[in-house]
């Protein structure tokens, strides 16, 4: 569970909330119209911008901005230096068995390139290709909040302009004019919060998330390279550890131990 | 020219000229001259032998 997002959604409404609240009711800043020309529009133009696959895609992938990445670098790390021990040891067809007990179906896909005795050369190019491949679908979750975050305000625009055309044409009626245009200004509001505190934000997190897993792929596509080398598991272990900032990489090993 | 065979059994012929190391890790890995290298299911030995086969024949058309 990633708690930072959780977290800033929860302390970041509940701080807007509580400013609001100081001054008035939660009346005044409740209207349900204006949430369904935000969220519905936002919606709908998002849904209009793609094509129904990606939709699909996206809901599966929306998960990973509330779930923690289980593998750390230097877990992966030190499974790796011991596939290269078990490959010294017993061969590298020894790794098929090793293999199967393993989560990451990339990390066991390039394992399995290994033992088939392919060549490091060719092993880097398909996991590569795999890599960007599996990358492009996980940026459509994030191409998708962050076409979210852009409507969202222009709905919240629509909504207000909606509101003065109201307004306007009630405009005999004095007492109305002020509670009118609060409404109206109620949408931009909604959608300036869904935007910047909702669905942005997402959407960087996302980013991130695609950053940090093309981190850990290349660290594996490094990984079999080099045990299928024949390199000696210290030198696959120094190559890898290149990889991490420096304090952590006096943590590789001392796990292992 | 010598026939060697792959992890995944299939055999082909490598150009023994090209040998740089042949080394055991302890699967037998070749290191070409031009720095490919190539894991082969015959051992060390075995790899030398057929090596000195070859160059034996195509001595030996004197």
């Amino acid at each position: 569970m990633d708690f930072a997002t959780l977290v800033g959604l929860i302390s970041g409404a509940g701080l807007l909330l509580w400013a609001a609240l100081s001054k008035e009711s939660i009346g005044t800043f409740f209207d349900v119209p204006s949430i369904a020309i935000v969220l519905g529009g936002a919606f709908a133009a998002t849904l209009v911008s793609l094509p129904i696959q990606k939709v699909k895609i996206a809901i599966s992938v929306v998960k990973k901005a509330f779930t923690t990445k289980a593998d750390s670098p230097v877990d992966l790390i030190n499974t790796l230096v011991g596939f290269a021990e078990v490959a010294r040891r017993d061969g590298i067809l020894a790794l098929e068995e090793a293999a199967k007990d393993l989560d990451d179906p990339f990390l066991v896909k390039g394992l399995q390139l290994a033992v088939d005795g392919a060549d490091p050369e060719l092993i880097a190019e398909i996991m590569n290709t795999e890599l960007e491949n599996q990358l492009d679908r996980h940026l459509v979750g994030k191409t998708i909040f962050a076409t979210l975050g852009k409507y969202a305000p222009a709905f919240g625009m629509i909504g207000t302009l909606v509101g003065l055309v109201i307004l306007l044409k009630n405009l005999d009626d004095p007492d109305k004019i002020g509670p009118s245009m609060a409404i109206a200004l109620i949408t931009t509001l909604y959608g300036a919060i869904a935007s910047n505190l909702v669905f942005l934000p997402i959407a960087d997190k996302l980013g991130l998330r695609s950053k940090e897993e093309r981190f850990v792929k290349n660290i594996i596509i490094q990984g079999v390279m080099a045990i299928q080398s024949g390199d000696n598991p210290r030198i696959v272990e120094q190559k890898l550890k290149i990889f991490l900032a420096p304090d952590s990489r006096e943590l590789v090993g001392k796990e292992a131990e | 020219m010598i026939k060697v065979t792959r992890l995944n059994k299939k055999e082909f012929v490598l150009n023994a000229e090209l040998i740089k190391f042949v080394e055991e890790t302890p699967d037998t890995i070749i290191t070409l001259t031009t720095q490919e290298k190539v894991v082969v299911r015959e051992s060390v030995d075995e790899v030398v032998t057929r090596a000195i086969e070859y160059k034996r024949m195509t001595h030996n058309t004197l």
